[in-house]
């Protein structure tokens, strides 16, 4: 490895932020010649994506709003990345963060209740994984994807079975009122803030305590961890633990905090994937939590900008989909490089 | 350090491209204003809901001479934002969101745009004064359905007819007292015509899905197995398997075409099994989004609930033209790739093979069935249409269809 280990350990380097910022622009240049050849105005596409995503109060609250629970998986992926494991159990602790949302503030209708039992749930769920790679060196590759199928399958059955809404087929029965997250404005509720207060706190337990620093160093060395008197086994654990408690967390605020269903819909439609999504931004992010949040947003903002983009620069959702896709990969490339680069070197060693 | 500059350069560019757009957007020619319709998750190219209502809209907009903005949502989440961006440009006319699904969504955007006009296909929202709920009569058409397949039954000395539906919900229960109403009434029309009782049973299963095509299959062959000579299928996806299920009876017995036969449902999916699907019925969410915008335009609009029929061309039993109308509104590559997989070597081969489906039951019950459509069309006869578990009991229990009329008032 090139950098010494002190070096690779400060957490303020601001490289990776302007990579960053440039890839952004390649990835909307290379957008901008898709939309040409497919014969569309990229400035007035670009212009009302904006538009729409920052344009006005409503579209910075849906920008937010889209940012959530994406800022919360992605928290989950990194702190496994930086403890050294790829932990794509972000889903399956999401699913269950939001069917515990369901369960248990229709027992008994608290918020804080609510919440707590979401992350509870959502931990619960990382533990085999955690379990498997510590004790028997499963590959939490494998393990997380397995996990995730069964526990969206599970999870499923309640949806359609138990928990679903005699009244409207469509839906779970919803969160009581009085559990709902209180609501900044524009739909928007406090679980943003909740969000982003989970993200700092993830930075300063990595960088600012013992036991985070243990994790890190157990993520670039496991050996060296271990011969500094460190325990890699429980970084791990710990990693796979508050990771699945933050997805667990992002689970319940989708469901508690976002009108105006306040339920699982039918098939499970509006829990799927945010697993999945947190882990590009994650990488856009350069597994920072600070960095998160501001990568958290960026994909907010392409999402939140689609309607106007669809309605005035009349570009239609594929073509759509398929310029964010071009920016995200464009994004996730110097990440992709530090990770591979990474893990190939680790083989080496 | 130069590769850095030179990339930051190209960075720099490309800012002043997007930021020198902001300054001048693309222009927009005006007509004499705008609608807008937001979809479902399922989008274009469902050959159904979605397809049906893009019809009517653009119908709609060439007749009023209007700009139609169309919005598709990614995902549920979308649903509130799209109509809430399309009801803070405050230049639409009305603003059509189609299937229920959308419900929840259009009450919020409803309520914080009370100038809006908005229109949902499928859901109901009774009271508001700026939201017309477009919903279908499924029970008059499937009244025409379930005449039908009674008829064709009778006609060919059987007793037993099917019905495949999805989960019970209420709306369901429209289609099945429809479906019933049409059987009885049928019972009747044939004693009058030979002079002979029949009793026609009507197998029904719900099958709890709408997309389990497995589960339809399976469902209708137990119903084939107990006798039913023609099956209605009221669940979607999981519909599909009814067909497949017919049409491997017919394979076992060697006949190309029925009976018995299957009815499709909701556009006219007669193309899907041609010899097997006998005729649909159809819920004309293209009329509904026309209706509408026509009323929005003409200053006739009005909150709460329109109802459209069999009178208002709301629902209604498929012909060989409405099916070939939706088959010539597929893509073209599409259309040649469906006649290749049928195996037809030409479009006309395939309206005359439905032709010739149809010829296999005699020209008096489709004589019979048109009698039923004017009598309804006409209110000389009422289906019932219940709407909860009680009122389906209640139907299932009448023994004739003239108490069932009593029922619907």
């Amino acid at each position: 490895m090139k950098k010494s280990g002190s070096e690779s350990l400060k957490s303020i380097n601001l490289r990776p932020f302007v990579e960053s910022i440039i890839a952004i622009l390649v990835g909307f240049i290379i957008g901008a010649i898709v939309l040409l050849a497919f014969g569309y105005n990229p400035w007035s596409a670009y212009y009302w994506l904006f538009q729409g995503a920052l344009g006005s109060t409503y579209g910075i609250a849906s920008t937010l709003k889209y940012a959530t629970p994406i800022m919360l998986t992605a928290l989950t992926f990194a702190i496994g990345t930086r403890t050294g494991i790829f932990n794509i159990g972000a889903e399956g602790s999401f699913y269950f963060g939001a069917i515990a949302a369901v369960i248990f503030t229709n027992i008994w209708d608290n918020m804080l209740f609510g919440l707590a039992m979401g992350m509870l749930l959502g931990a619960l769920w990382a533990l085999p994984a955690a379990v498997l790679k510590v004790y028997r060196g499963v590959h939490e590759v494998i393990s997380t994807i397995m996990l995730n199928w069964i526990g969206w399958f599970f999870v499923l059955w309640l949806i359609v079975g138990p928990y679903a809404n005699p009244n409207d087929p469509n839906k779970t029965i919803r969160i009581p009122v009085d559990a709902r997250l209180p609501i900044i404005g524009y739909g928007l509720s406090i679980a943003i803030v909740i969000a982003v207060i989970a993200a700092v706190l993830t930075y300063f337990l990595l960088w600012h305590t013992t036991m985070g620093f243990g994790m890190r160093a157990s993520g670039i060395n496991q050996k060296a961890a271990r011969y500094a008197g460190m325990n890699p086994k429980m970084a791990v654990m710990w990693s796979f633990l508050i990771g699945g408690l933050l997805s667990g967390l992002g689970g319940a605020m989708k469901i508690m905090g976002e009108g105006p269903g306040y339920a699982i819909s039918q098939g499970g439609a509006n829990i799927y994937g945010f697993g999945f999504d947190g882990i590009g931004v994650a990488l856009v992010g350069r597994n920072h939590p600070l960095g998160i949040i501001l990568s958290a947003i960026f994909f907010g903002m392409l999402r939140a900008g689609t309607a106007l983009m669809q309605a005035q620069a009349h570009v239609p959702l594929e073509i759509i989909k398929v310029i964010q896709g071009i920016i995200v990969i464009t994004v996730a490339i110097p990440s992709l490089y530090d990770l591979v680069k990474k893990a190939i070197h680790r083989g080496a060693a | 350090m130069k590769k850095w500059l030179s990339l930051f350069l190209i960075g720099l560019m490309a800012l002043s491209v997007v930021a020198s757009g902001c300054i001048s957007p693309g222009g927009e020619e005006s007509t004499k204003g705008a609608i807008a319709i937001v979809y479902d998750v399922g989008g274009r190219g469902d050959l159904s809901f979605n397809d049906m209502a893009y019809l009517g809209a653009s119908k709609a907009a060439e007749d009023f001479n209007l700009d139609l903005v169309e919005l598709q949502s990614n995902s549920e989440d979308d649903y509130v934002k799209n109509l809430e961006t399309l009801a803070a440009q405050k230049k639409y006319l009305v603003i059509i969101a189609v299937g229920f699904m959308m419900t929840d969504a259009v009450k919020q955007v409803a309520d914080e745009y009370p100038d809006q006009k908005f229109a949902i296909i499928d859901g109901y929202i009774p009271d508001k004064d700026n939201v017309m709920s477009i919903l279908f009569k499924e029970n008059e058409g499937s009244a025409l359905a379930g005449a039908l397949a009674g008829l064709i039954a009778a006609n060919d000395g059987k007793d037993k007819v099917g019905i495949v539906l999805g989960m019970e919900i209420p709306v369901l229960y429209k289609f099945e007292a429809g479906y019933r109403f049409g059987v009885k009434w049928a019972e009747d029309y044939y004693k009058q015509k030979e002079g002979k009782d029949v009793t026609i049973d009507v197998l029904y299963q719900y099958t709890g899905s709408f997309g389990d095509a497995a589960k339809g299959k399976a469902a209708a062959r137990a119903q084939l197995a107990q006798g039913a000579w023609v099956i209605y299928q009221v669940a979607g996806g999981t519909g599909l398997g009814v067909f497949d299920a017919v049409g491997e009876v017919l394979d076992s017995q060697g006949k190309k075409m029925g009976p018995p036969f299957a009815i499709g449902v909701d556009s006219a999916q007669d193309w899907i099994k041609p010899g097997v699907i006998i005729a649909s019925m159809m819920k004309r969410v293209d009329v509904g989004v026309y209706t509408a915008v026509k009323d929005a335009v003409e200053g006739n609009f009005k909150g709460g609930i329109v109802e459209l029929g069999l009178k208002e061309g709301g629902v209604g039993l498929s012909t060989v033209d409405d099916v070939m109308a939706m088959f010539d509104s597929l893509p073209e590559d599409t259309q040649k790739q469906k006649l290749k997989d049928l195996g037809f070597n030409s479009r006309d081969e395939l309206k005359q093979y439905l032709e010739d489906t149809r010829k296999q039951v005699p020209d008096w019950v489709w004589d019979a069935v048109k009698e039923l459509q004017g009598k309804i069309t006409t209110g000389v006869i009422k289906v019932p249409a219940p709407m909860d578990k009680d009122g389906i009991v209640e139907v299932r229990n009448a023994k004739t269809w003239q108490e069932m009329m009593e029922l619907a008032k």
